[in-house]
């Protein structure tokens, strides 16, 4: 190609190498080293002037070193007059931190979209963006390709019986992208999904028979299936439930949405306000009756939200529900004893999502530090946290997988704990023949492989290769299959330069 | 409530220094969760409510971490920025990549001008710093840089730990010729300057020296000790020409690669660093090495800026 330049940083030249091969052309000379104080220092090797420029970089294991380099290189291609600067990214950095999660958090992935744009890049292209949203943090063009037929490619290529596989997704919120590569497949698809807020699924059934004879008595028991919807009650700053109708009142309420799914998630939902201490004569004068209704009509109802899907699903796969205790990481008999009280106490003062906007609002106490680590850990991504592996947690499969192969799909695979978790849970009690762990970025962040690697319910981890990974981890590991997407990355720029549409990269192979 | 009060924060790159500033100006740090996670990004959790309130993030560059410590920095003003914190004043005292300031070579890239952007991206709304590599930076900023001297500290320990009345100072670089002769005018001393032929960066060639020391104390003066080998060989040439004692004042003591071995091999009597760069290790490792502690002048510089206050003063005062 003429008038191109493609360089290389120094996170991944291999892929750059293999990128310029299918392109036929070389990587350009750029001198790239750290003074002995540790700055990082860029010298383009050759003219940039009027070229269009592509630079090749993607994130390591000094990954604030691999956005430095990119930035300079970036900033010394725009100095040196280049036409177009293209930065090619197959891993995003810092993708996952795409929200405000917590307080006072940072959007980081906006950020290096921004200082990509100030150090003067015209377009980027990636792919498999932790959530593709993230296009519009930028103001210049992105390409965000999909490394889903290269995927399915190789599930057909080297998959036995890969027409009775099912596909499963091992969160909730990476569901949408799984269920892409399951109709790709035209594959059955199964969902799991980790619950810390209904820990004992069996404690709470229980509940449900013994309320059929004393409805009063149960009424007052009703915080236990949601152990966390009114930690408020204990502090003693914030509106406080101290007569026993208010209980009634606003605890039917929670009743109500574990049982049916009917209403929006919330405790709005109550049908009586939250009374205040002082408001002792207003709550005498709550009626009972409309509460001991509704108790009863729920009681009709089968005690998992997942029954809800009924009314849209009519394939059998779906109905099949498998539940699992996850202790530590891993799945536990049913008799297995349960966590020590104290921790359990722990793990009820921890706000849940539903509440934790008003514990923000009605708590005075500053707790961030401590809370909001926690609060953190939404539907798609496991967060650091000692507290994690501590609790009990409710593990659960919907769909079925019985003697079938599991295809476990994730757009990266950076920590082993919810990989272990998910795959012995598909093998332990739902029965699964065999487990492929597939991800676009092979990440592998501390002793992930190795873990993964050990893991007996594993049987294939595949990745592409858009992270660089160590050759002695490469070889050490016995599961491990990188696939090539330098087809992919080479093609879009090809056709980047040539003003050709990149559609085309989207569709599937036949 | 918003108090819009002083919110002191740091990352992991010099805690100490904080925690000094932090003690001149009454106030405690604000809690703040820096950690890295297994693939090694940088994650930000600030403890305290920051909203309208007057924010100063303190964060220096450790050798070796300075990317690190960059992305760090960055981060942290992302996340108050996004905290609705009123302000946000990143205090710098040592301006990481200050010295690739311009374009010497062909498609050299001007990597101080791209951090000055980045950190306004990032949502800086004021800078402070201290002893800029080249005044022009300020200029990289399109937000108010304010650039502490170091220079009256220096005077101070001149003044309080040498024989002053019998020294020399010198430069042990043309360039840095104007920060040496503004000493020796302010001590109305002579100076002299020696010119080195420089091939490679952190590398030193031939040097020859103009101007006279025989039998005097030959101060040198400098705003960056990296390596040492400028010191060491300006120090072997001061010897040569007759000096009796060498020392070094230096504001920023990175003091990376041999920089150690090269001090302690040399004829400096005495290397003198502020502490705008953490040094406290190697300072086990070479008796030479001394301290002139700068956090007063930083933390004077915030109360000002805060109150509103001229920062005028501090360029020819060091608060003591």
């Amino acid at each position: 190609m003429r008038r191109v330049k493609i360089f290389s940083g120094t996170s991944h030249p291999l892929l750059t190498e293999s990128i310029c091969e299918r392109l036929g052309t070389n990587p350009s000379k750029a001198e790239l080293k750290k003074f002995s104080n540790g700055e990082t220092s860029v010298n383009i090797g050759c003219s940039v002037r009027e070229q269009d420029v592509f630079i090749v970089q993607s994130g390591s294991e000094t990954v604030n070193d691999s956005i430095m380099e990119l930035l300079i290189m970036i900033s010394a291609c725009k100095g040196g007059s280049a036409n177009k600067i293209t930065a090619v990214m197959p891993y995003f950095p810092y993708s996952k931190q795409s929200k405000k999660k917590s307080h006072r958090g940072a959007i980081t992935a906006r950020m290096i979209a921004n200082l990509l744009t100030i150090a003067g890049v015209n377009h980027v292209i990636t792919v498999d963006l932790h959530a593709s949203q993230m296009q519009g943090f930028f103001s210049k063009p992105v390409d965000n390709l999909y490394a889903e037929p290269l995927i399915a490619r190789w599930v057909k290529n080297n998959v036995q019986n890969w027409k009775e596989a099912v596909v499963v997704s091992k969160n909730p919120g990476g569901t949408k992208r799984v269920t892409s590569l399951a109709d790709a497949l035209k594959l059955n698809f199964a969902l799991i999904t980790t619950d810390r807020r209904r820990a004992n699924y069996d404690a709470l059934s229980s509940k449900f028979h013994s309320r059929r004879h004393s409805p009063a008595e149960s009424v007052h028991g009703d915080e236990d299936p949601n152990p966390d919807t009114f930690v408020n009650r204990q502090d003693g700053d914030i509106p406080t439930f101290v007569d026993g109708q208010s209980i009634d009142a606003t605890g039917v309420a929670s009743l109500a949405y574990t049982g049916s799914s009917i209403g929006p998630p919330s405790i709005e939902l109550s049908p009586e306000p939250p009374i205040a201490i002082g408001d002792l004569s207003i709550s005498a004068e709550v009626p009972p009756p409309a509460s001991t209704t509704s108790t009863e009509y729920n009681y009709h109802l089968p005690p998992h939200p997942e029954d809800d899907f009924d009314d849209e699903y009519t394939d059998d796969n779906a109905r099949e529900v498998t539940y699992g205790r996850l202790v530590q990481g891993h799945i536990v008999d049913d008799d297995y004893p349960s966590v020590p009280a104290s921790v359990k106490d722990e793990e009820e003062e921890a706000p849940c999502h539903m509440v934790n906007s008003i514990n923000s609002i009605t708590s005075s106490n500053d707790h961030a530090l401590g809370g909001t680590v926690d609060v953190n850990e939404t539907d798609d991504e496991e967060e650091p946290g000692v507290a994690s592996l501590t609790q009990e947690k409710m593990i659960t499969l919907v769909g079925h997988v019985r003697d079938r192969t599991v295809l476990l799909v994730d757009d990266m695979i950076d920590r082993p704990g919810s990989w272990i978790a998910a795959a012995e849970h598909c093998v332990k009690r739902a029965g699964a023949n065999r487990v492929y762990c597939i991800a676009t970025h092979g990440v592998f962040g501390g002793d992930c492989l190795e873990e993964m690697e050990a893991c007996s319910y594993i049987d294939y981890i595949i990745v592409t290769n858009s992270f660089p990974i160590p050759v002695n981890k490469i070889n050490c590991s016995r599961k491990l299959r990188i696939l090539d997407i330098s087809a992919l990355l080479s093609e879009a720029i090809r056709r980047n330069h040539h003003g050709e549409s990149i559609s085309a990269l989207f569709q599937h192979f036949d | 409530m918003a108090t819009n009060s002083i919110k002191l924060l740091t990352g992991n790159s010099h805690p100490e220094l904080a925690r000094l500033v932090a003690e001149r100006l009454g106030i405690e740090l604000t809690k703040i969760l820096v950690l890295q996670y297994s693939n090694q990004e940088t994650s930000i959790t600030i403890g305290e409510s920051v909203r309208d309130e007057d924010v100063f993030i303190l964060q220096s560059t450790a050798p070796g971490e300075i990317n690190d410590g960059l992305m760090e920095l960055l981060i942290m003003i992302n996340a108050c920025k996004t905290a609705s914190a009123r302000r946000i004043t990143a205090v710098i005292p040592n301006f990481p990549y200050a010295r690739q300031d311009k374009k010497d070579k062909s498609r050299a890239p001007i990597s101080a001008k791209l951090i000055a952007n980045m950190l306004q991206v990032a949502g800086c709304n004021h800078v402070i710093t201290m002893d800029l590599h080249a005044s022009q930076i300020q200029g990289f900023f399109n937000v108010p840089v304010d650039k502490l001297y170091a220079e009256p500290s220096m005077l101070r320990y001149i003044r309080e730990n040498f024989d002053w009345k019998n020294a020399v100072i010198v430069s042990p670089d043309a360039g840095g010729a104007k920060r040496a002769t503004a000493i020796a005018d302010r001590l109305d001393l002579y100076f002299a300057l020696i010119h080195k032929e420089r091939s490679r960066p952190n590398e030193v060639s031939r040097m020859v020296l103009v101007g006279d020391v025989k039998d005097k104390i030959a101060i040198l003066v400098d705003d960056m000790a990296d390596t040492c080998g400028t010191l060491a060989k300006a120090a072997d040439t001061l010897k040569a020409h007759g000096a009796k004692e060498v020392v070094a004042i230096v504001t920023h003591g990175i003091l990376s690669g041999k920089a150690i071995e090269a001090i302690n091999g040399s004829q400096l009597s005495r290397v003198v660093v502020t502490n705008t760069v953490p040094h406290a290790e190697k300072k086990a490792m070479c008796p030479k090495l001394h301290t002139i502690d700068i956090a007063p002048t930083l933390a004077e510089a915030c109360r000002r800026t805060h109150n509103g206050e001229s920062v005028s003063f501090l360029f020819s005062h060091a608060p003591t």
